[in-house]
């Protein structure tokens, strides 16, 4: 029983050492590493794009559109141009609503 | 050679016409030879004579500036009206389209003939007011024409 009691002395005794003995040392450890972990955090979050998951570049627009060559795109235009102008003249000969906002062939002003 | 049959001398007797024409000077240009340019400083108005002018203003398209057409002009009619408005600077580019005749009229002369000959400078600046009250009309309808597509374009 003595025997018993002896070491379950020893054994709180120790217990309780090796508790002091965890607890300061991981007491002055745990405030350095709090320093250095939210340096290195930041450091990171720096370099880290605030909307991770996101696209920062614009939309794009879904459907694709047709590349045009320059000589049709400019033939186009002028095509365009001289149609709104004869329209125009046409609202200007004859003014009404009709006239103003009549459809033209032009494949721009679709 | 030269003809009351122009827009600007609608109206004006012969001989004033032709002492009109008389203050100009003719001037021939090569096809795709650029007879004025934008912004540049209109000290003349031009009458085509002969041949056809393509009046263009610049736009970006395809990543560099290219002429587009904006109106043409044919012989009988006035060009470079800018020479007698102020600023006095040119608002379009003109060049020929093909091989052209037209003659320079000096905004110094013609202003100098018009005070000597009121009746006249009012005939030549009532055609000028037309052409000039023409083109305004035109635009403003193509300007029109095209605000009802942006609005439609918006809508849909």
């Amino acid at each position: 029983m003595v025997m018993f009691l002896m070491i379950l002395c020893m054994s709180l005794f120790g217990l309780a050492l090796t508790a002091l003995a965890f607890g300061a040392a991981t007491g002055t450890l745990r405030q350095d590493d709090e320093i250095r972990l939210d340096e290195v955090v930041d450091e990171r979050l720096a370099a880290v794009p605030e909307r991770f998951f996101v696209r920062d570049d614009a939309p794009r627009p879904t459907v694709a559109m047709p590349k045009v060559p320059l000589e049709v795109l400019l033939t186009q235009i002028d095509r365009h141009v001289r149609l709104e102008q004869a329209a125009a003249e046409s609202f200007i000969n004859f003014p009404s609503r009709e006239s103003l906002h009549g459809r033209t062939l032009s494949p721009l002003a679709h | 050679m030269p003809t009351i049959d122009q827009d600007l001398f609608r109206g004006l007797g012969e001989d004033d016409a032709a002492r009109i024409l008389g203050l100009g000077r003719p001037i021939r240009l090569a096809a795709g030879q650029e007879l004025f340019a934008l912004g540049a400083d209109a000290g003349d108005v031009y009458l085509v004579e002969r041949g056809h002018l393509a009046l263009t203003l610049p736009m970006h398209v395809g990543g560099r500036d290219q002429d587009i057409l904006v109106e043409e002009r044919k012989a009988g009619q006035i060009v470079g009206w800018s020479g007698l408005i102020a600023p006095h600077r040119f608002t379009l580019k003109a060049t020929a389209q093909i091989e052209t005749d037209v003659r320079a009229l000096p905004r110094a002369a013609l202003l100098a003939y018009f005070e000597q000959h009121p009746a006249a400078g009012y005939t030549v600046m009532r055609n000028l007011a037309s052409a000039v009250g023409q083109r305004l009309q035109v635009f403003q309808a193509m300007w029109l024409r095209e605000m009802q597509r942006v609005v439609e374009l918006r809508a849909s």
